[in-house]
């Protein structure tokens, strides 16, 4: 697909909660830098959207090495969200990746419910385009050891604030994967003004050496994300997709167009790359690229026809 | 980023191979850095690992590019397995190396220090050094060695008087023991600085070698790795000041004296 056709958004162009994006591939959380660090192999501004690496309101440090490991054919991290903090990003990072014409939203996430909303505030007037509320990652927890997108009042306090304190930009929740009832949370998070959410975030996971009885990671457990994911991760997508009336956006091993495309069928709006973006910083473009040729192949007009095909 | 072809893979003994690939002269001139390495397919295609593998640039040649592989695990294994003509995709060089660091770098006596696999980086500093160089290569045993033809192939000295080998058991060729111990006799009789490659603990032995005898320290750091460019954050190691340090983007060629080892896990 020629450069100023993906520009021009056409077949491949997607709208969030007001907010047009010239194509449905985001590159993840925390797979994507700041914006500009994996420019020589994919330039920000052919993404539909960037997402930051999380930020909270100071700096965090992160977890001691080792930080990742691998299992069969997927990837367990535990960095511990370490990140510059609001501040630095929007001073430093922002705005030579705006510059670029990129869309740009920003991942948050906090120790306390109200860090969400503060961040949120303090995104408000920024040249940011859209806010993620990171309330699933499964190094960070509640002091009852569940996430805060788990517990449907935390959930509710959250994204209420954050929409309010948003001051009119689009938010995203990404929700955590392994509860009773993701269609609740989902909900919940419609209810309370989101204009999308987004999942799977990584599943709590854990890896073992045998040999000295310890855990592969310095932290412990840490979350699975890769193409093992993949199959419980559109389970999720479509359940939400069916439930909402807001976008879903489908995340979890996508590897290459036709792992995107199955999103779509099962109901996603867009999608985010992020393991892959580790395997091949390049996968995004292929991806978008060639979903436009899947679609002149298959003779569909755009993206509308896949969206929710999925047959049962 | 490119796909480059096998050109070569020579056994070196024990589990050691030279993997050398075809590249496009000129690009890849530089000292300590790594690449990402890759033959096996994308991890919903077919057989291998998720992540591609990082390795020392063992060698420059002219329109050729090698790495010292070990065969540890599947990928290594994959590798340590390639025929001439294979594909493989090549993503670098990547990182910070010595000629960042020094500038004079090629210009000064250096001892090296490689524990193991750390010999990866060594080659092409030994060629760049020339007689400047001299190589302490410690190993647990005999049967990981590589073998001592090529060995002394890597140094400008036709007797190979500029290269000390160790293995911890006195089963290889060499001397019984730990590498640091000639490096220790070395720096009594000769001040230089030290480049040093292998596991933590060689890391931090020759960091107190280095402050006890107040010579200066490159360590070529090594932490499991995801991305190789600075995004996923998975490979940094702690500083002394508190700070972090990506071993792919700030390393993986580090003022060994600027780095935590205590906190480092072995």
């Amino acid at each position: 697909m020629p450069e100023k056709e993906i520009n021009r958004g056409g077949p491949l162009g997607v709208e969030i909660g007001g907010l047009r994006l010239k194509n449905p591939i985001l590159a993840a959380s925390g797979t994507f830098g700041y914006g500009l660090e994996l420019a020589p192999f994919c330039p920000p501004e052919a993404l539909g959207a960037v997402i930051t690496k999380g930020l909270s309101l100071e700096p965090w440090p992160g977890n001691p090495p080792p930080r990742v490991v691998e299992a069969a054919f997927g990837l367990i991290n535990a960095i511990g969200l370490e990140n510059v903090g609001l501040g630095t990003f929007l001073e430093k990072y922002l705005g030579p990746l705006k510059a670029t014409g990129a869309t740009v939203g920003a991942n948050v996430l906090g120790r306390k419910p109200e860090d969400y909303v503060r961040l949120s505030g303090g995104l408000a007037r920024s040249e940011v385009d859209f806010i993620e509320l990171n309330v699933s990652c499964p190094n960070l927890r509640h002091p009852g050891g569940l996430s805060f997108g788990s517990d449907p009042g935390t959930l509710a306090f959250i994204v209420e604030g954050s929409v309010k304190a948003a001051g009119g930009k689009p938010v995203m929740v990404k929700l955590p994967p392994l509860v009773t009832d993701i269609v609740a949370l989902a909900k919940i998070a419609e209810d309370k003004g989101a204009a999308a959410v987004s999942l799977i975030n990584s599943l709590p996971a854990l890896s073992i050496d045998l040999g000295t009885r310890r855990a592969n990671l310095a932290n412990g457990p840490g979350g699975l994300s890769g193409p093992p994911i993949k199959p419980l991760a559109l389970r999720q997508v479509m359940l939400c997709s069916r439930a909402l009336s807001i976008p879903v956006i489908g995340l979890g091993g996508i590897m290459d167009y036709r792992d995107a495309l199955e999103f779509i069928v099962a109901g996603a709006t867009a999608v985010q790359i992020g393991t892959g973006l580790l395997v091949d910083p390049t996968l995004p473009i292929r991806v978008i690229k060639d979903i436009a040729l899947w679609l002149k192949k298959n003779n569909l007009k755009d993206l509308s026809e896949v969206r929710g095909s999925l047959k049962v | 980023m490119i796909v480059s072809e096998t050109s070569g893979l020579e056994s070196l003994g024990g589990d050691n191979y030279l993997l050398t690939l075809s590249v496009p002269e000129g690009r890849f001139a530089a000292l300590g850095r790594f690449a990402r390495l890759r033959s096996w397919p994308m991890p919903s295609l077919g057989p291998g690992t998720l992540l591609d593998r990082p390795f020392s640039i063992h060698g420059i040649g002219r329109g050729t590019l090698s790495f010292l592989i070990r065969k540890v695990g599947p990928a290594t294994a994959l590798l340590a397995g390639l025929a001439k003509g294979d594909p493989v995709r090549v993503i670098g060089p990547l990182g910070t190396g010595l000629d960042d660091l020094d500038p004079a770098f090629g210009e000064k006596k250096w001892y090296l220090v490689a524990g193991g696999a750390g010999l990866g980086p060594m080659g092409s500093l030994m060629a760049a050094l020339g007689d400047r160089a001299r190589l302490f290569y410690g190993e647990r045993s005999g049967k990981s060695q590589v073998g001592s033809g090529y060995l002394r192939g890597l140094s400008r000295d036709a007797d190979g008087s500029g290269i000390v080998t160790t293995t911890e058991d006195g089963t290889g060729y060499g001397l019984k023991g730990l590498v640091t111990e000639p490096l220790l006799r070395g720096l009594g009789e000769e001040k230089r600085p030290i480049v040093a490659c292998g596991p933590p603990g060689l890391l931090a032995a020759a960091a107190r070698a280095a402050l006890d005898h107040g010579v200066g320290y490159f360590a070529c750091a090594e932490a499991r790795m995801a991305c190789g460019l600075g995004v996923c954050l998975s490979c940094t190691l702690p500083k002394l000041d508190g700070s972090n340090f990506r071993v792919c983007r700030e390393g993986p060629m580090v003022d060994g004296l600027s780095l935590d080892w205590d906190r480092i896990r072995a």
